[in-house]
């Protein structure tokens, strides 16, 4: 039997073998693990999500026929309601094109569109993120804009095979060329310190003396366009507030995001078709 | 064998050493060393108890750094409230060359090892390589600003080394004053953590460019701003740079605009790179905000006048004061520089068209000009307070020409002749035969004495820089102090219509205007605006109420029907509903360009505002009459007073600054 003592530090010395074990492997190897670690890791998400999925099947399976004929009903009218809807979008769609064209308003012709479902939401006091099920296989680039139907959601940062990881706005890490509605001067705005179950918030910095903003008197924000990679006029979030910098040269800000940015099961990514 | 083992023995029993716990000679030993270890201890707590503050000093200056970053400068403002001055944000992409440390030595060692491997004999010393390795890698940064702004930029070797040796603490500049769209591209597309990143620092900025340009001046670099009450006093410090004012109000009121630097201290490795957090850490705060009595829109509708009246190329100044404070309405000032081209500095080209347009001068302070008849008011002030004349007698009979002193003595106004006129009427149609007596009677002296009392000799003591201090009121001591000559009658009749030796500034003249207008001798003129300031009160003038009743008539009459009425009739001149007063005058700078002269103020019964105009002529011994040419700029100028008076909803006033 070892000595107490040794066998006390056992877990240490084991730990210490590993890593120097680790620091021995071959710079090549390190790489590849740490680059294939995500992709060995990445389909037991996927296939969570897919076992959510089928979950979800077999306790719709569970309802009784009647429930299930009532529900095709409703479905029969949802798909007439939506029928009736498309056909409603067309002419507007019809009508929006003209009207951006008199306006010379920005299109999103330049993207196309790639919607995801989102496999895993990642929140935490370091990081706000979200991955999802579409990577490389759909040829979504690095840096790409996502958004949903309240707006801008992030933009991917990392690109794996089957997965990508999108960056929330509400992430500290970041940053975009935005402007007030109504205002011309692009500003900064950057996601902010989040706790995990607080509304999203983010930050503005440069913004005008002129502008004015409070809970009381909101201001809208939305992408500039300016910077490249988000078309304009996305929806950023709400202005509650612009404070004068100490040094009077501009003003500070916070921006209330969209609260459905904790819960999105579906996300689109922008991908460019002509990529600088 | 035996021998060898004896002497052996022999030997060895001096080799052994016998102990003793005492040895005598060692006691020196002792005595030394104990002598040397508490020279040592003494030095040590020396050092320690009693140098402690000296070597705690020497430990911070070897170790801390200090950074100082300006306070922006506070806004000027018209007295409605708005922004005639400003700061804007000015964005530019720097490098913190800090945070680069290690890759500047990784990148040195790969260019040592391409050196090595390339065989080279003439290896760099190793300053070079890491001269080399920095502008690597500063240049693999500036590629990356480059690929998001599409444009080719080169690091400046010179420039980076120079910074380095000096500036290490402070950002590296890659590009300057960045585009709304270039910093909008950076802003997207730096990453949040990165060694580059988008920095804003305050410039001026100034909403109506040449408007109120000379008044208002302009700011140069300042490269030693201070911080009061910031520690560190001693250390080294790195100190952005701040902005001084050069011109204007910038220049006067720099201690009032200057804002309050801000700073931080730092922690550097023997390298000299900073060390985050920093041990002290202030941010800057704007200087003070300045209110100015400018009223813009007077402003604005003056520098309008002046371009389209008396033409874009011409030189000339006009002020309105208020007369009740002294408060300056409008001073303009022709030709003028656009301030907008002076941010963040002038370039030569800039520097060279201003030098050659000549137009660095505020013409309204800085410009000393004749008169001409708008003298004649001093004139009949001094000869009525000294009875010269009567208001209600005619002095002399003008037939355009008079005959004294064995010469002719010309009537340069009027076509006519005016006869036997009475004091309103010479003031009016400004018949210079009435004045040649009226000064001829009063006598030079008493002439001299009025005009000092009225201060014309005098700066105004404006609250600007280079007010000239070439005003000059002559007399016979003046003259032959100056030019060994006696005075002569001819002199007199100059100096009573304000020729000769006589100068004034339009500002002088403004001040004028507005003490007779409240009767009084002096008019302090102010450009800050202290709302509810009370109303100017100095000495009387003197003048009874009848003299006073027949300048006035004569101050009228010029306007109705005397020297500025043709052209006051006009449509676009008149000023509906307002009785005013004024003088036209055409001084004759011999040689040079004459000048258009108008002074009045309005109305006439309580008296609000005085102006003054003075626009050169373009045409040496031209007749460039003051009914002519300033006359109507005066009465845009109370147009557009009275009109804001009548209508003060149709002009924005924004917020008050606080």
């Amino acid at each position: 039997m070892p000595p107490q003592r040794l066998d006390q530090a056992r877990p240490f010395l084991t730990l210490a073998v590993v890593v120097l074990a680790w620091l021995l492997v071959p710079v090549v190897v390190q790489t590849f693990t740490r680059a294939s670690f995500f992709e060995l890791q990445a389909p037991l998400a996927v296939a969570a999500s897919y076992a959510r999925d089928l979950k979800d099947y077999w306790s719709l399976r569970l309802h009784t026929n009647s429930e299930l004929i009532e529900a095709g009903r409703d479905l029969a009218r949802l798909n007439a309601s939506y029928e009736d809807s498309v056909a409603q979008n067309l002419s507007l769609q019809a009508e929006i094109g003209r009207l951006e064209e008199l306006l010379r308003l920005p299109t999103y012709a330049d993207y196309r569109a790639e919607h995801a479902r989102v496999v895993r939401r990642d929140f935490s006091g370091w990081w706000q993120r979200l991955v999802i099920r579409k990577g490389a296989n759909y040829g979504l680039p690095l840096g790409a804009p996502v958004i949903f139907s309240g707006g801008v959601v992030g933009r991917v940062t990392e690109v794996h095979a089957y997965t990508a990881v999108v960056e929330l706005i509400s992430n500290p890490g970041v940053r975009l060329a935005a402007v007030i509605e109504g205002e011309t001067q692009p500003i900064s705005f950057q996601g902010g310190i989040n706790a995990t179950f607080d509304p999203p918030k983010g930050v503005l910095e440069f913004v005008p003396l002129n502008v004015f903003a409070s809970a009381a008197q909101p201001r809208r924000l939305v992408t500039s366009g300016l910077g490249g990679i988000f078309p304009p006029g996305l929806n950023l979030g709400t202005v509650t507030r612009v404070e004068p910098s100490l040094d009077g040269l501009y003003k500070n800000g916070e921006v209330l995001l969209d609260p459905r940015l904790s819960s999105l099961t579906e996300v689109t990514v922008l991908v460019p078709l002509h990529p600088e | 064998m035996a021998t060898t083992d004896t002497n052996l023995a022999g030997r060895s029993g001096h080799l052994v050493e016998s102990h003793k716990s005492y040895q005598p000679r060692v006691i020196f030993f002792y005595f030394v060393m104990l002598v040397l270890l508490l020279t040592l201890a003494g030095g040590l707590a020396y050092q320690q108890l009693f140098k402690t503050e000296h070597h705690r000093d020497s430990e911070r200056m070897q170790n801390q750094r200090r950074i100082l970053v300006p306070g922006p400068r506070g806004n000027l403002y018209d007295r409605d409230g708005r922004l005639l001055v400003g700061n804007r944000p000015r964005f530019a992409v720097v490098l913190y060359l800090d945070e680069l440390k290690s890759e500047f030595i990784s990148e040195a060692r790969i260019i040592r090892r391409n050196f090595a491997e390339a065989g080279d004999k003439d290896l760099p010393t190793r300053d070079q390589f890491n001269q080399l390795a920095r502008v690597s890698v500063v240049q693999r940064y500036l590629d990356q600003v480059n690929r998001i702004l599409r444009r080719d930029g080169t690091v400046d070797r010179v420039d980076l080394g120079r910074h380095f040796a000096r500036e290490l603490l402070l950002p590296y500049t890659l590009i300057d004053d960045l585009e709304p769209a270039a910093y909008a591209r950076l802003v997207e597309r730096l990453p949040v953590r990165s060694p580059l990143q988008v920095y804003a620092s305050s410039t001026r900025y100034y909403p109506y460019g040449a408007t109120l340009a000379h008044t208002l001046g302009y700011v140069g670099v300042e490269n030693d701003i201070g911080a009061e009450d910031f520690p560190g006093e001693d250390l080294k410090t790195f100190r952005m740079k701040g902005t001084v004012g050069r011109d204007g109000l910038e220049k006067i009121f720099d201690a009032h605009l200057q804002g309050e630097a801000g700073g931080s201290i730092f922690r550097v490795s023997p390298a000299g790179y900073k060390i985050n957090p920093p041990l002290e850490k202030r941010l800057p705060v704007q200087g003070k905000n300045l209110v100015t009595t400018i009223d813009l829109d007077l402003q604005r509708a003056t520098e309008a006048a002046i371009a389209q009246i008396a033409g874009d190329g011409l030189v000339g100044s006009a002020v309105a004061l208020d007369v009740r404070t002294g408060e300056v309405l409008v001073m303009a000032s022709k030709p003028d520089y656009d301030l907008a081209r002076f941010t963040p500095r002038p370039d030569h080209d800039t520097i060279a068209d201003i030098e050659a347009r000549q137009a660095w001068a505020n013409r309204a302070i800085s410009s000393a000009y004749p008169p001409g008849s708008t003298f004649k008011i001093l004139t009949a002030i001094a000869a009525m307070r000294h009875g010269a004349i009567d208001p209600d007698e005619p002095i002399v009979d003008c037939q355009g020409t008079l005959r004294k002193f064995n010469r002719g003595f010309v009537c340069y106004n009027g076509k006519g002749h005016h006869g036997e006129v009475l004091l309103p009427d010479a003031i009016a149609d400004s018949c210079d035969i009435y004045f040649y007596e009226a000064g001829w009677r009063a006598t030079p002296e008493v002439l001299a004495a009025e005009a000092r009392r009225f201060h014309l000799d005098q700066r105004t003591g404006i609250e600007l820089p280079n007010e000239t201090g070439r005003m000059l009121i002559p007399d016979a001591a003046y003259k032959d102090r100056v030019r060994g000559e006696k005075w002569f009658p001819g002199d007199t009749a100059n100096m009573a219509i304000g020729q000769g030796d006589v100068l004034v500034t339009p500002l002088g003249m403004a001040c004028f205007a507005a003490s007779v207008a409240r009767g009084e001798l002096t008019t302090r003129p102010t450009l800050v605006h202290r709302p509810g300031a009370p109303r100017q009160q100095t000495e009387s003038i003197g003048l009874n109420p009848r003299q006073r009743a027949a300048l006035l008539a004569g101050l009228e009459g010029c306007v109705t029907h005397g020297t500025a009425a043709k052209t006051l009739a006009l449509p676009d001149f008149q000023v509906p509903g307002v009785r005013f007063g004024g003088k036209t005058g055409t001084a004759q700078v011999p040689g040079k360009k004459n000048v258009a002269w108008f002074i009045c103020f309005a109305p006439l019964e309580q008296p609000e505002i005085a102006v003054a105009v003075a626009i050169e002529g373009d045409t040496p011994n031209e007749e460039y009459g003051g009914g002519r040419y300033a006359a109507p700029i005066a009465s845009t100028i109370l147009r557009q007073y009275f009109h804001k008076q009548a209508h003060p909803a149709a002009f924005v006033t924004p917020i008050k600054p606080e």
